[in-house]
């Protein structure tokens, strides 16, 4: 990738895999001595690794698979839990939920975060202030910008209908989170708030690594603004592309705090998307095998995203 | 000649606008949450309520360090954070060192899988977790959470740190090998020191992770000696009360340590963000 600060240090002869380093002679003493150090100073990676991910992981797969309460023995059931789920109402305004709640987000923010970079990408002076000033939503926590988002949508008090009541936009309060037409809207336009930056850093980071030369020539060439963005601009940041809306989709269809804080899946499961109703199984109805279940269902979709991206930043590294 | 002319004022013109908007879109949550923590009461609710404050006061943040047990909660996230941030640094330059320059088997699988680990989302493991944590008599610990911590941090760290020890020339290191110095001393007097750029980024990257992470922290804790300010915050909702002032007192100060460690940073942050770095 373009930003990776990473000058080869010695050709393709170390890859990741390991195979072919450079052959040294050496004694097999000082292999095995070599092995045993780095296996001893990758220990707590890998008891990290292995207790505190793969574990859970699996055993997020068992206890799916249990009918089990919080504080109580788990019974095993096989995948009664997740007939039970497929049979739920619920689950299907949940599954569209996800889609729409995902790809809507995801879509918003890819938009507004390249307008964000290629706005940033200008001259202009204090530019550099501009850049702090708009990716500062990044660094605030979640919980907190979802906090304030809520408060800002607030019926009686709220910053949005106060500002559209005292200039005369509307007459009546809107209830923005408690409206069904409303309230998905209104968690998306947070969740887009909040992770814009991310893409906006991510493009401009590519667009400053396109050579000013190359829009040059392409307008003594005769190329307009638009021919010059769809043919120089779009395929160098193509990879850049690929990789944020990966990486986002994932943490965008996972993350359940917007959701907690703002609606708790209300109203009537208008914005209930996955990870928050597994929360709500697991933690509030205590159930944590069906939670489990939940939790696990659109783990399919995001595993092939997870392969996907593991292999291009394996193959992005090695390049 | 005279249409390129007019494209790129228009472009220049159009861009200040863009630029305008996207400024008041990001900026006033911001200003709406400051406003709200120096009003009184009467500005903040009902039929009074301002957009601009009338009589700033520091009454809100007074109430929340005299009633409430914000500070104890903004203690308990700084341990947590500063501490999964130095356990990030070490073990993390340990495991990416052994998997940049040591030879063993199991290198190629381990590099994959820090990846995988990393991508695996949190919605996924807390429940399995807080089993895990149970069975640990680890819940409702700090060594709990900063364990969970390093769960999604290590592996980033030890995956990042790792591309970057590759670019260290080698040579440097077989001239202290030769002279006697051994790996680890290699790793602490020769890479580390040309690696700074990538333990920035290392410690930005899990100092403010750990301290904006809500969800494990959630479900893993519950006392006040243990609690962290972003679980904290939530509790400043009493029976579906909320102290609107003391709350967004709480969050100004809470934001600051992050932000402030972003305008330190930012200049390395960028290096390390196409990588999956940050999250958003």
């Amino acid at each position: 990738m373009a930003l990776q600060a990473e000058p080869k240090a010695y050709g393709s002869t170390v890859l990741v895999g390991g195979h072919a380093l450079p052959k040294r002679p050496r004694v097999s003493a000082a292999l095995a001595r070599e092995a045993r150090l780095a296996y001893v100073i990758l220990t707590p990676t890998l008891l990290v690794i292995l207790f505190l991910v793969a574990y859970p992981f699996f055993s997020a797969i068992y206890l799916s698979l249990q009918h089990k309460m919080v504080g109580a023995p788990g019974r095993f059931i096989g995948l009664q839990n997740y007939a039970e789920l497929f049979r739920d109402e619920v689950f299907l305004r949940t599954a569209w939920n996800s889609v729409v709640y995902t790809v809507v987000a995801v879509l918003l923010k890819f938009v507004i975060g390249l307008a964000m970079a290629l706005v940033l990408d200008q001259e202009r002076r204090f530019n550099n202030f501009f850049r702090t000033l708009l990716f500062l939503p990044w660094a605030v926590p979640v919980v907190i910008v979802a906090l304030n988002w809520r408060w800002i949508y607030d019926d009686l008090s709220g910053f949005l209908n106060n500002f559209l009541i005292t200039f005369h936009i509307t007459r009546d309060i809107i209830s923005w989170l408690s409206d069904p037409r409303l309230a998905m809207g209104c968690v998306i336009a947070v969740v887009v708030w909040a992770g814009t930056p991310f893409y906006a850093m991510s493009f401009l980071a590519g667009l400053q690594a396109i050579g000013k030369e190359l829009y040059e020539a392409a307008e003594i060439d005769g190329a307009s603004i638009v021919q010059q963005f769809l043919f120089i601009t779009v395929p160098r940041l193509r990879t850049i592309f690929i990789t944020t809306v990966m990486l986002s989709t994932i943490w965008t269809a996972t993350n359940l705090q917007f959701v907690l804080v703002l609606t708790r899946g209300g109203p009537s499961n208008r914005t209930e998307i996955f990870p928050h109703l597994a929360y709500e199984t697991a933690l509030g109805a205590r159930r944590l095998g069906m939670g489990a279940a939940v939790s696990l269902i659109f783990f399919p979709v995001l595993v092939v995203l997870i392969i996907l991206l593991t292999r291009r930043m394996l193959r992005e590294r090695e390049e | 000649m005279r249409s390129v002319t007019r494209t790129r004022r228009f472009l220049k013109w159009g861009g200040n606008l863009l630029l305008a908007v996207l400024l008041i879109w990001t900026l006033v949550p911001f200003y709406w949450m400051f406003a709200t923590s120096i009003k009184k009461d009467r500005e903040i609710y009902g039929f009074e309520a301002t957009l601009i404050p009338r009589r700033p006061t520091l009454d809100s943040y007074r109430r929340l360090f005299v009633q409430t047990p914000f500070i104890k909660y903004m203690r308990n996230s700084t341990i947590i954070a500063v501490t999964t941030t130095v356990a990030s640094l070490v073990f993390g330059s340990l495991g990416a060192y052994a998997l940049a320059r040591l030879r063993f088997p199991g290198r190629a699988i381990i590099a994959r899988g820090l990846i995988f680990t990393y991508l695996v989302p949190q919605s996924l493991l807390f429940i399995p977790l807080f089993a895990v944590m149970s069975m640990l008599a680890l819940i409702d610990t700090r060594e709990g959470l900063i364990l969970a911590y390093l769960g999604f941090t290590l592996p980033f760290c030890t995956w990042l740190l790792l591309g970057y020890f590759r670019s260290v020339p080698l040579e440097l290191e077989e001239a202290a090998l030769v002279d006697g110095c051994s790996h680890l001393g290699a790793l602490v007097r020769i890479i580390l020191p040309m690696s700074l750029p990538a333990l920035a980024v290392v410690a930005f990257f899990s100092f403010t992770q750990a301290w904006n992470e809500f969800v494990y922290a959630n479900v893993l804790t519950n006392s006040v000696d243990v609690r962290t300010i972003t679980t904290g915050l939530t509790l400043f909702i009493v029976e579906d009360v909320f102290f609107w002032g003391p709350m967004m007192g709480a969050a100004v100060l809470a934001t600051l340590p992050p932000v402030l460690v972003y305008l330190v940073f930012q200049r390395w942050v960028v290096k390390g963000l196409t990588l999956g770095a940050v999250k958003g």
